[in-house]
């Protein structure tokens, strides 16, 4: 089936958010990371906590003399424009980086490896890769030495490449690929990956030769380096100084979000959005396209979406509310439209009777109201997460057995969709 | 006419195919006979200490090979199996893929009840004989396993790659986009040596294990082996080539094959052509499934494909091992 191109009710979003954000104090959503043309990066030992109160030794990629990132830094390009990545190794044994999806690596320095050249754990040999970016879209760099044990111990991060003409001050070049069925008004990053702490534990302790990989029996999992609920802090939130990424998508209805996801670590995680299906519209930064030019012609609707190992994954998502069956607005039928609101279902009643207040409990993100930007009257110390009176939807593996922090549910690969009332907003 | 084409390694059986194309290929329909036995063996792993007891196939006199020999066709062929049965369980023989009469075997349990021991009729222990037929089999990729206690019998070694060529020569599939001018097999599978070693010395399903829900690979191979440092790379053709890959899954887990350099234009899926073929570095290899893809290189150059699901070790071993392989490309001759 054919997906819906981007439409007049996506571009109007984009006139609304950008005129709101004039007023707010960001004027645009990109992924964090770092750019530019060459990167300086450190490979070293540190600590990652666990959202249950875990101290976990991991190995990690640090940007220049900085502290170790889990993952290591999103390093975002443009496309056509030469990079150069200095990779120094200060941890125990020889490390690499090796960029599935970018065709032309050269690498110089070092020692040679089996999958590429290797920097010796000598805190001072630099091993140079160098390669031009010629498609734009997602991808990600691993340790190609060890893999095994090095991509487990945290050396992974995240690649995106800017189509050429994007510019962050004007929405309407927000495109992952070079055709409008790319076209986004908020993205986000969502890296999956997973960790078995015995092998944390032996490599911290020096028990090398005890790790023994195929006995892999992860009891955590990651979004963007955080397992949750630590996934829907702030970026850059100080107690969490090596995993500087967060992920807490955030849209109004009728706009379009790109996902970028990329299976980072070694096992398959089904993710499960709730509220819509998303479009997964590119692989492995290509888009599913027909023949060149043709767009997303191959894109495909799904509610649980394959994440395989070493794979990235574009999706579209979209919300509007659209055949709940009732206004999400709380409208009377004489009330105007919002923007993008589902006009079928404009001023109809919201189909249930609220129980009394002492019959139900709170949620701490219940806004009092079951309406979209709505509040009212919730007991006191209840509540308070949810200022703006969005609707959380919870997004998380299918596996359900991920989401959890070693056995303590809810943790583990998930988070939440925010869908915004309009006019909040969204950095 | 019974011709039994049978290769070893890939690249000769270009050579031969060819050959046989002229002969056999797109004027009618031959009927091949191959004549296998399955038969326990011993594999040595890297360390050249380890030895894993094994099951394999074998053709005619051939030593006994895990996987077993790689078997081609053409399509609309009829392919015919003699089937003898030198292990001391009884062992039958399926295709996935390809359309035959089934004849299922069923055994009384322990509560009573019937039920499935092998998919189809079997090769009796010691020294049985059977016989199997597909007619008329369809081009692609295909695995060829034992049909009996799979669980068991596949992870011990009984399994192998049926390559069904096309009636046009040059082409995977009756679509020009299948064309190649270079192809290799990648056979992924693995080994839990102690499930094996349980099932060669009897205490499996008697003092030891009881099933297989315990199965813990410690080996993972390509075309029978882990990688080691005595791997050398795989010849894959010279740049520029349409290199036609076909991925094979016989082992239980999911593997997820990357490619460090070219992209990979994946066409076909368990021996049916996609509609489109979609461009990709990495690749879900899913259990018992089969995938084909066409990698063009541009350029010569040493291209490592490798497990992204990082089972790239030999029992734990901190050197590269498992499931890897460099592909070497070559200059193109002028």
């Amino acid at each position: 089936m054919r997906w819906q191109p981007y439409n007049r009710g996506g571009r109007l979003a984009v006139a609304v958010m950008a005129v709101s954000s004039l007023c707010g104090a960001v004027a645009y959503a990109e992924i964090d990371g770092i750019t530019g043309s060459t990167f300086n990066l450190t490979a070293k030992t540190g600590y990652i906590s666990g959202a249950d109160g875990l101290s976990l030794h991991v190995w990690g990629y640090a940007n220049g003399g900085g502290s170790i990132q889990y993952p290591g830094p999103t390093l975002i390009l443009e496309e056509g424009v030469p990079v150069t990545i200095n990779l120094t190794n200060e941890m125990p044994e020889a490390v690499s980086i090796v960029f599935p999806g970018q065709e032309s690596v050269t690498a110089s320095g070092g020692d040679a490896g089996v999958l590429t050249r290797e920097a010796p754990p000598d805190g001072m040999t630099v091993v140079t890769y160098t390669f031009t970016p010629t498609r734009p879209g997602t991808y990600h760099y691993h340790s190609g030495t060890h893999a095994d044990v090095q991509i487990e111990m945290g050396l992974v991060g995240a690649i995106i490449v800017r189509p050429t003409g994007y510019d962050a001050l004007d929405p309407s070049t927000w495109r992952a690929y070079e055709h409008a069925d790319s076209a986004y008004d908020h993205e986000y990053l969502f890296l999956f990956t997973e960790m078995d702490y015995e092998i944390h534990w032996k490599l911290e302790y020096g028990l090398t030769s005890q790790v023994d990989t195929t006995t892999f029996h992860p009891v955590y999992w990651f979004i963007n380096g955080r397992n949750a609920p630590d996934t829907m802090l702030p970026a850059g939130t100080p107690w969490l100084p090596t995993q500087p990424y967060n992920c807490l998508p955030r849209m109004h209805p009728g706009e379009r979000m790109l996902l970028r996801i990329i299976g980072a670590g070694r096992d398959m995680h089904p993710f499960h959005p709730h509220g819509n299906n998303l479009t997964v519209i590119a692989k492995d930064g290509r888009l599913l396209e027909s023949a060149p030019g043709l767009g997303a012609d191959l894109a495909y609707s799904d509610f649980t979406l394959a994440s395989v190992p070493g794979q990235t994954v574009d999706a579209i998502f979209e919300w509007t509310g659209e055949k709940l069956g009732w206004d999400i607005y709380g409208h009377a039928p004489g009330d105007p439209l919002e923007p993008n609101e589902y006009a079928p279902d404009h001023g109809k009643p919201f189909p249930v009777v609220l129980p009394g207040q002492l019959e139900i409990t709170f949620g701490s993100a219940y806004s009092g109201s079951p309406f979209l930007g709505a509040l009212g009257d919730i007991p006191p110390g209840e509540g308070g997460l949810n200022a703006n009176a969005g609707y959380f939807y919870m997004w998380h593996s299918h596996n359900e057995v991920e989401m959890v922090n070693n056995d303590i549910f809810p943790g583990g690969l998930m988070t939440m969709l925010i869908i915004e009332p309009h006019g909040v907003p969204i950095p | 006419m019974n011709i039994t084409k049978i290769r070893k390694e890939w690249w000769f059986c270009v050579s031969v195919l060819a050959a046989l194309t002229v002969t056999a290929g797109s004027t009618s329909a031959a009927t091949v006979t191959v004549n296998l036995r399955a038969e326990a063996t011993t594999k040595t792993m890297p360390d050249g200490i380890t030895t894993v007891p094994m099951w394999g196939f074998a053709v005619d006199a051939d030593p006994v090979t895990v996987p077993g020999p790689p078997i081609t066709v053409t399509a609309g062929d009829t392919l015919t199996v003699n089937l003898t049965n030198n292990l001391s369980v009884p062992v039958s023989l399926v295709i996935p893929g390809q359309i035959t009469t089934m004849s299922p075997v069923w055994f009384t349990d322990g509560q009573g009840r019937q039920r499935v021991m092998s998919f189809t009729h079997e090769a009796a222990s010691g020294g049985g004989m059977a016989v199997y037929t597909w007619t008329n089999v369809k081009p692609g990729t295909y695995l060829y396993q034992s049909g009996t206690h799979p669980a068991v019998q596949i992870q011990m070694g009984l399994y192998g790659s049926l390559i069904v060529e096309s009636t046009t020569p040059g082409q995977a599939y009756d679509d020009a986009s299948s064309a190649y001018d270079e192809q290799l097999v990648l056979l992924y599978s693995e080994i839990d040596p102690a499930l094996h070693e349980a099932i060669d010395n009897g205490s499996y399903g008697t003092t030891g294990a009881t099933s297989t829900i315990d199965y813990n690979p410690k080996y993972f191979l390509i075309n029978g082996e882990p990688y080691s440092a005595a791997t050398g790379p795989l010849p894959a053709g010279v740049a520029g080539d349409r290199v036609l890959i076909r991925f094979l899954n016989a082992g239980l887990k999911t593997h997820a094959p990357t490619l460090l350099g070219p992209y990979m234009k994946v066409i076909a899926e368990d021996g049916r052509l996609y509609p489109y073929a979609r461009e990709q570095c990495s690749l879900m290899l899913l259990a018992g499934k089969t995938r084909d893809v066409i990698m063009t290189p541009s350029a010569a150059g040493a291209y490592p494909v490798l497990d992204r699901a990082l089972d790239l070790t030999n029992a734990g071993a901190a050197s590269a091992g498992g499931m890897l392989r460099i592909l070497q490309v070559n200059p193109a001759v002028p």
